[in-house]
């Protein structure tokens, strides 16, 4: 059955044993419980033997209590947490590809820099845009170019690292 | 002779004490029915790879032991696939290992290799696949204390046949660490909650789920029912944790349940849910479910707590745990007004239906098990025979009734009589079933003959799948359709062809011809017990209706 409501955007951090088969098993809690998984992204921690997947789900608000029991349930996962508050960093990278079309080569150039973002290549009609932010920035940054024509998006998903010096090495 | 992966696992199964393991061999298994030759496990071949998860899963059931299956690489391994779902919808212990392709071919379709990891697993608790013969024997450690702790369920292990012949070393004993057993936290607070609310209650009543029978908590139970002075139903799952013959029993609960067990829940005002995770089967709408009252609930799986209904005092721990901790806290009470209540509802209810609302069958059932003695096990398979079985057999004793509750599996009774009767061979098992579920593993009469496992086969054939028939009769507005089975399929001679005796009766007519001849016979035996097919089920709920809406006729 498909969630209804759909209330806000969640940020979970999930500790997992680096093993093949672990992220199949962890979406297929998230299908299984008909949550649509809107961003994802994997990568080995300091410690090699453990990866951190970090996801984003919009959802119901009681769907973090209950995807952390599923998922506390598979032998391959060693933590689950709620990473959606202000005490996180939450940083995205995102590349844009934008066609220039003549007349608007300045007031792309000026929003580059005002973005702060970086020309990754450029051909004379079409740039490759490359920007890493906040949510909020990067949503801002594509609602803005998507006035002069995005072509292609590719973003790498949300990574978040608690403001403060962990408690417990992974 | 040389030390391979296949003697590990025969020495972990040793560890973990298990001499039965059913299964079916293929050529990827057969580095390990190799060596099974010469071991302390005894291997019952089974005809059917369903059958030999069933046969595990009735194994497990009627021990508390954990079932051990083994299938081959492909078709094998997902023929295991049902009974792996069954076994995990009921959280019955189990250890599936399946054979498969080696190592070098995973991944080119190689002949019958399937991914049987990626098949099975929205119904396993866990699964392995072995690339290192030097980790088997951990893993194999690790799928049996996984299998039988927390909230029991089926773990597979996928051993490529390379990975069974590969040359090594015995494996060192050693205890497998597990990191599920400490995730429950014990809250003594909140049961000293439940324990007060319990005590200021004036109508509670216990339900006892599934989980009780699985962390073997009857006598716990049975302390606080009379301490407490507390009625109880129970879940399917839960039938036989107490002595069903019990004056404080409600009966079953749910949409097939007694009239008075829905009845009673409906109008208390605590609920103290033991082992059960509140399924539609037992709630019917859920909306409409005890209204009146508060809910505590207490189960080793935080997932089943708070699911599907609101619970106003959840206890996440281990049940036993759980009950020494709440008895000493719980007033011994004397006999209240609530309990008069109940008497008098009983009576009402008795006085206004003259049988079981089962008809014959269920008054067939009934004599069945007066003709048989009182340690015997029953197996129910799933349609009208289960549902005539659950509500008229008394469930003496806690693993007397094995059925498949969750998943409603038909075929299930037939291989899971079989596992019951080699697990418990001190007992008399019966299996009963009806035609339709008959014809799903009867190939399985072959195992029976074979082995010479005295079971008493009780088919029950009303020519019909009944069940569905009584959904298109009530519900369909009588458009019968694809429920027909037919009559001419001659049961006892198919019993006979397969070397087990039988007869036929008409239930009728002389039903106890038929049952003296079952119980005088020494080895299997089938009786072909016929019955109307519109001898169904009542009361019954309605589908989309609460549990005090029951229906007791076609007119209602």
């Amino acid at each position: 059955m498909l969630k209804k409501v759909r209330e806000q955007e969640q940020t979970i951090s999930i500790l997992v044993n680096n093993q093949p088969g672990v992220l199949s098993r962890v979406g297929g809690v998230f299908g299984r419980h008909g949550y649509n998984i809107k961003s994802l992204c994997v990568a080995e921690t300091t410690n090699p033997e453990v990866s951190r997947i970090t996801l984003t789900s919009e959802s119901d608000p009681d769907f973090t209590e209950k995807i952390k029991k599923q998922l506390d349930k598979l032998v391959d996962i060693i933590d689950v947490s709620d990473v959606s508050g202000q005490s996180y960093i939450q940083r995205e990278l995102m590349l844009i590809g934008v066609t220039v079309k003549e007349g608007a080569y300045l007031e792309i150039l000026r929003a580059i820099e005002l973005f702060g973002c970086r020309i990754v290549t450029m051909t004379p009609d079409y740039f490759i845009l490359e920007l890493t932010g906040q949510p909020d920035e990067t949503a801002a940054f594509l609602k803005f170019f998507q006035s002069f024509g995005v072509e292609e998006i590719n973003r790498t998903g949300l990574i978040v690292l608690q403001r403060t010096r962990p408690k417990r090495k992974v | 002779m040389e030390t391979i992966g296949a003697d590990i696992i025969i020495q972990v199964l040793r560890e973990e004490e298990v001499d039965v393991i059913f299964g079916y061999p293929g050529a990827n298994t057969l580095p390990l029915h190799d060596r099974l030759i010469n071991s302390q496990v005894c291997h019952y071949l089974m005809r059917h790879e369903q059958a030999v998860a069933h046969a595990a899963d009735g194994y497990a059931r009627a021990t508390g032991k954990v079932g051990v299956c083994i299938a081959t690489s492909g078709p094998g391994a997902t023929n295991l696939v049902t009974g792996i779902a069954t076994a995990f919808m009921d959280s019955t212990p189990m250890v599936a290992l399946t054979a498969q392709v080696s190592t070098s071919l995973l991944g080119h379709d190689a002949f019958q290799e399937t991914d049987i990891i990626g098949i099975t697993l929205p119904i396993t608790k866990h699964s392995y696949q072995v690339h290192d013969v030097n980790k088997l024997a951990a893993t194999v450690r690790q799928a049996f204390e996984l299998a039988k702790t927390g909230r029991p369920g089926p773990v597979l292990v996928d051993i490529p046949r390379d990975i069974l012949s590969s040359k090594c070393r015995l494996a060192e004993k050693q205890l497998a660490s597990s990191k599920i057993n400490n995730k429950a936290v014990e809250d003594h607070e909140q049961l000293e909650r439940i324990a007060k609310t319990l005590n200021q209650s004036e109508r509670p009543i216990l339900i006892i789920g599934g989980g009780v029978k699985l962390c073997n908590a009857f006598r716990l139970i049975r302390e606080l029912i009379e301490k407490a002075k507390i009625p109880f139903v129970t879940t399917m799952m839960g039938l036989g944790s107490v002595d069903s013959v019990n004056g404080y029993n409600l009966g079953l609960i749910g949409t097939h349940g007694n009239e008075l067990a829905n009845r009673m829940v409906h109008q208390c005002d605590f609920i103290l849910a033991v082992g059960t995770r509140f399924s539609d089967r037992s709630t019917a709408l859920i909306e409409e479910f005890a209204p009146l009252a508060k809910i505590a609930q207490i189960d080793i799986d935080p997932t089943s707590i708070g699911k599907s209904i609101k619970i106003n005092l959840p206890h996440v721990g281990d049940i036993r745990e759980a009950l020494m901790a709440l008895l000493p806290l719980v007033d011994e009470k004397e006999k209240s007004e609530w309990l008069q209540r109940i008497q008098a509802e009983r009576e009402a209810i008795d006085g206004k239906a003259a049988d079981t609302g089962c008809g014959q069958a269920g008054d067939f059932i009934r004599m069945v098990q007066e003709a048989m003695p009182v340690e015997t096990t029953v197996t129910a398979d799933v349609g009208l025979n289960q549902i005539w079985t659950v509500r008229t057999w008394q469930a003496r004793s806690p693993r007397s009734l094995i059925t498949s509750g969750g998943m409603g599996t038909m075929g299930f009774s037939l291989p899971a009589a079989i596992g019951a009767k080699v697990g418990t061979p001190e007992r008399t098992v019966v299996a009963i079933t009806g035609d339709g579920g008959f014809y799903m593993n009867i190939q399985e009469l072959a195992t029976i003959s074979y082995y010479n496992l005295p079971i008493k086969i009780v088919v029950i054939n009303n020519g019909h799948l009944g069940m569905i028939r009584q959904i298109q009769d009530l519900f369909y507005n009588a458009r019968f359709t694809t429920v027909d089975l037919g009559s001419k399929v001659d049961f006892v001679a198919v019993a006979r062809g397969f070397g087990i005796p039988g007869s036929r009766i008409a239930v009728a007519k002389d039903p106890m011809a038929g049952i003296d001849a079952m119980v005088r016979a020494d080895g299997p035996y089938l009786l072909e017990a016929v019955v109307d097919p519109e001898n169904y089920v009542y009361p019954i709920i309605p589908p989309g209706c609460s549990n005090i809406e029951m229906m007791y006729d076609r007119l209602d």
